[in-house]
């Protein structure tokens, strides 16, 4: 009974089994991989990307795509900076980061559902006004000494665990975001938006509100990743996080989600988010080049689409030659 | 006469033209500097790559598809032409390296996208990373100088006639020679229906696989010999080389009416796309717009090209080969 | 009795020990610890700059017997830097020499490297001021001051002393260069009467190039387009001092250029006389001291207090205030001596 019969191989579920194994792997072959520091640091460092991941999956499943998040997140961390600069108290200036956040989510809403613009494209450019906007508040000066009661949260662990406090809202989030896709109308109405917009809007789903709120959402993440970024570096730059963009659709579409849309788990992302940081930690462990493991997430990403296209084109022929 | 009028708006390129113009005359009214033979010729130069890779990448937007591997590719084929020469090899020989490297990216892209019928944004990033990962790896800290470039093509990169640089007029006829393709030739026009009813297009007899797997190795092809063009152009070729030039190229298609939905848009419109985007960068700054606001403004006209473009095109018939005589 | 005996013992353990320790295992250089295992850490590791940089370390590295790694990001960000120091703290390493790819946000996990027992040396690029206590010293090139007013002294040199000038900077949000720019105002006014800003101030006329080679030619047109009356451009950085010489070779302009240049990059323009002179120190030197310093430090007999020294090889350096070493001033480079120095780095 071979895995081609039987119960249908999808993707996510080959994630999941990947992460066991490099977690096994990676045990042995160094003894530095599976120390509660080292763990401790891999969640750190995927936080970010995993917050951005849980609104993108909705937006790449509905057919759409985002790539400013990481702009997002570099100008809501700068509101916060150049606030925190003018004396603001620093609660108050995450709040009005948060919304600024939502506020970008909200633009990119605007354009894909009121001007109808393709979302690769107008986030492209809406990718180079966020970042611009960072260079506008803050110029050339980061900003640096935030009171460290906050930074504190950023950087170190819960107590009496090894897990940092950015895992509480890896946790809530990521509960939230699997029960939404998976369990509520809001879900069922993401993915039929994405298997075909027209049928969906013909059974009576508002699509373009629900693109709309995706959107802002996912602004909104971009904004909490923005805050967490900010404390975990204790500084706000205007130049950060860039290039996160690829990484945070990367590990989406590794964890299964179809660029089509319609398509993907949201256990499949999360397992893909841990991977590529357990993978990168591994490898770096058993010092293999920063320029190695490009070429590791480039042929990753190859084989997340590959096998499963492979296993289905074997499994079509085998149901050609049974009768 | 007004027929005629209709006939021209009608083409789609022709928004994008317009707004080149203005941007140019506006600018060129507030700083005459821009207008000079010197400004022109930055222009010009400026977009020389973007421009040649716009044209490559036109011809898989068309067809619904993307390629991200493009500025990896590219970096990868200037750094190895430079690398072979200062070995002593004779140009045509490097010319062939970059070519020889794009081409089997393209047809590494293209087999998985074609045949495997994978997503080819999927593939094309994934592509990307590797390239760029061995790129790396091989060009580690190295730096390919004047001295060890090819003389030919640091002489074109230095070259211009009329005023125009060598390296535009070259990407110019690339447009064209491309353009002139995709209207005409039969396999060509297939690309477009393509882009518009993939499904259609296959029931219609249109051997979908073996187009898209042509039209990747095509855009393989333009992007090594765009490495040539890269290293023409700045005298040297490091690991960071073509680093982010996809997203450049990609808004420079869009911008020229190669519209991601596929169907629509031609190579020379991207080519009027590149030089809109860089005549927009060089007038923020010979307008003296502050350094700092520069990008933000850049961005915001970047959506104000796409919705422009948008708004246009739903009141005017796409540029397909499907005329349909009226 | 039992008392005595765990006294004796105690004592016969402490004895041994102590003779243990102050054998140096096969300690090449006195003072330092054989056998340390030492991390050298670039803003990112694909750059030639970084490359002479981390042969100096690897030759101090064989001099004093340690096992030393050459490794680093691939993008020059903090974010990316910190992955790599988190593998430093996992792996153990006894010391880090890093230059700060960004001067703040490597700090949290600098400390985290200290508190874990590491030995921490900035080189090339330091942390902000306010953070120097996570590294036991800076070892730097040369005073900021002093390096952006050489830059100054060289364009007047080729301008002949009078005409507006600009800048042509690497990303706005460089500590480095932001440092040296900032020396240069107060110093052309003051010594060069005849000279000015294009921008009217020197804050208006630097230019970012982001270290990029496209972005940095753009930039210098975008000069000569703004201010086509421009005399000289100065480009704290190699890759815009590059991008500057080239573009002004194939624009054929008269425009003097200087700057921060590696003399295996800028040869052939000095050589054909686009450029008059380059300056530079030599970033085999920074790697090499920086190693030292963190050797001893690591072995306890240097602890980088204003006004402490240490040896390297055969020199004797100081620390100064804000426990930043200087290795002194930048070479120059022109005709008479790039034949020689475009061969070492």
């Amino acid at each position: 009974m071979s895995i081609l019969q039987g119960r249908k191989f999808t993707w996510d579920k080959g994630v999941m089994l990947l992460l066991v194994v490099t977690a096994i792997v990676g045990s042995f072959v160094t003894p530095y991989f599976a120390t509660s520091s080292n763990l401790s640091f891999v969640i750190q460092d995927i936080a970010e990307i995993m917050l951005i991941a849980l609104p993108m999956t909705f937006l790449i499943i509905a057919g759409e795509i985002d790539l400013s998040v990481a702009s997002a997140l570099s100008l809501v961390s700068s509101t916060i900076g150049i606030l925190f600069r003018h004396g603001w108290p620093f609660g108050w200036a995450i709040v009005v980061g948060l919304i600024v956040g939502a506020l970008c989510g909200a633009l990119n809403g605007f354009l894909v559902t009121i001007l109808g613009l393709q979302s690769l494209a107008v986030t492209i450019g809406t990718l180079a006004l966020f970042r611009g906007l960072c260079f506008v508040l803050l110029g050339n000066q980061p900003v640096n000494k935030l009171p460290t009661s906050w930074t504190n949260l950023g950087y170190n662990s819960i107590p009496h665990t090894f897990l940092p406090y950015s895992f509480i809202l890896l946790v809530i989030f990521g509960a939230l975001a699997w029960v939404l896709l998976h369990y509520t109308r809001l879900g069922r109405w993401t993915f039929a938006v994405g298997i075909n917009v027209e049928a969906a809007k013909f059974s009576g789903i508002p699509v373009r509100r629900l693109k709309f709120a995706l959107f802002t959402v996912t602004g909104l993440m971009s904004g909490i990743a923005g805050v967490v970024y900010t404390l975990r570096f204790a500084s706000a730059s205007p130049d950060s996080a860039s290039g996160y963009e690829l990484g945070v659709i990367a590990a989406v579409l590794f964890g299964g989600v179809s660029i089509a849309g319609g398509i993907g788990t949201l256990w499949g992302v999360l397992a893909a988010v841990l991977e590529l940081g357990v993978i990168r930690s591994v490898l770096q462990l058993i010092d293999v080049s920063a320029n190695a493991l490009l070429i590791v997430s480039g042929a990753l990403l190859l084989i997340s689409v590959a096998v499963p296209r492979a296993i289905e084109i074997l499994r079509n022929r085998r149901e050609l030659i049974t009768p | 006469m007004r027929a005629l009028v209709d006939r021209v708006t009608a083409i789609r390129e022709v928004p994008v033209f317009i707004a080149l113009v203005l941007v140019v005359v506006v600018t060129g009214i507030a700083n005459p500097q821009f207008l000079s033979a010197s400004g022109a010729q930055d222009i010009f130069l400026g977009v020389a790559v973007v421009a040649t890779l716009a044209v490559g990448q036109s011809v898989i937007i068309v067809m619904r598809h993307v390629d991200l591997s493009v500025g990896s590719t590219a970096g990868f084929a200037a750094y190895l032409i430079g690398n072979e020469s200062a070995r002593n090899h004779g140009l045509i020989y490097c010319l062939l390296v970059a070519l020889a490297l794009g081409l089997a990216v393209g047809a590494v892209n293209g087999l998985l996208v074609a045949y495997l019928k994978l997503p080819s944004l999927v593939v094309t990033l994934g592509s990307m990373y590797v390239v760029r990962g061995i790129f790396n790896q091989i060009a580690a800290g190295n730096t390919i100088n004047d001295s060890q470039a090819p003389k030919f093509l640091g002489f074109v990169g230095r070259n211009s006639i009329a005023h125009i640089p060598d390296l535009f007029i070259f990407a110019a006829i690339l447009a064209f020679i491309v353009s002139l393709i995709m209207h005409s030739a039969r396999s060509a026009r297939d690309l477009y229906a393509m882009g518009s009813n993939p499904p259609a297009s296959a029931l219609v007899g249109i051997p979908v696989a073996r187009r898209t797997f042509f039209a990747f190795l095509a855009s393989g092809a333009v992007s090594g010999i765009a490495g040539a063009v890269l290293l023409s152009r700045f005298h040297s070729a490091d690991a960071n080389s073509g680093l982010g030039l996809e997203l450049n190229v990609i808004a420079a298609c869009v911008v020229g009416g190669v519209a991601i939905a596929g169907g629509v848009g031609t190579p020379y419109g991207a080519l009027i796309g590149a030089l809109l985007l860089q005549s927009i960068t060089l007038a923020l700054g010979a307008l003296g717009v502050s350094q700092f606001w520069q990008q933000a403004v850049n961005g915001t006209l970047l959506i104000s090209a796409i919705s422009l473009d948008r708004y246009l095109s739903s009141r005017i018939k796409p540029t397909t080969i499907m005329r349909v005589s009226s | 009795m039992q008392k005595k005996l765990i006294r004796a013992t105690v004592a016969l353990v402490a004895v041994i020990g102590l003779i243990g320790a102050a054998a140096p295992s096969q300690a090449a250089v006195s003072g330092i610890k054989g056998g340390l295992k030492i991390a050298i850490m670039p803003k990112q590791i694909n750059n030639g700059y970084f490359t002479a940089w981390a042969k100096g370390g690897a030759t101090a590295c064989k001099e004093i017997g340690a096992r030393c790694t050459y490794l680093g990001p691939t993008q020059a960000t903090g974010a990316a830097q910190v992955q790599f120091i988190n593998q430093i703290i996992q792996k153990k390493y006894k010391v880090l020499v890093i230059s700060a790819a960004d001067q703040n946000a490597i700090v949290p996990a600098l400390n985290k490297a200290r508190a874990a027992g590491i030995t921490i040396v900035t080189s090339d690029a330091d942390v902000d001021p306010s953070a120097a206590a996570s590294r036991v010293t800076a070892v730097l090139p040369a005073e900021s001051a002093r390096i952006g007013t050489a830059e100054i002294d060289w364009i007047a040199a080729a301008t002949g002393g009078k005409g507006k000038i600009a800048i042509l900077s690497a990303a706005a949000t460089a500590a480095n260069q932001n440092a040296w720019i900032a020396a240069m105002g107060p110093y052309l006014t003051s010594k060069y009467p005849n000279m000015s800003w294009v921008g009217g101030t020197v804050d208006k006329s630097v230019f970012y190039g982001d270290d990029d080679a496209t972005k940095s030619v753009a930039q210098f047109d975008a000069i000569l387009s703004q201010y086509p009356d421009v005399a000289g451009i100065v480009a704290p950085t190699t890759v815009g001092v590059l991008a500057a010489a080239q573009e002004k070779k194939a624009k054929g302009a008269s425009v003097k250029v200087t700057g921060l240049g590696l003399p295996s990059q800028m040869a052939p323009y000095i050589e054909d006389g686009t450029v008059e002179k380059v300056g530079l120190w030599n970033p085999i030197d920074l790697g090499y001291v920086a190693v030292y310093a963190g050797a001893r430090a690591a072995s306890g007999s240097f602890k980088g207090t204003v006004g402490s020294t240490f040896k390297a090889g055969k020199k004797t350096y100081k620390v100064t205030a804000g426990g930043v070493t200087y290795l002194g001033d930048p070479f120059t480079f022109d005709k008479s001596n790039i034949a020689t120095f475009k061969k070492i780095y």
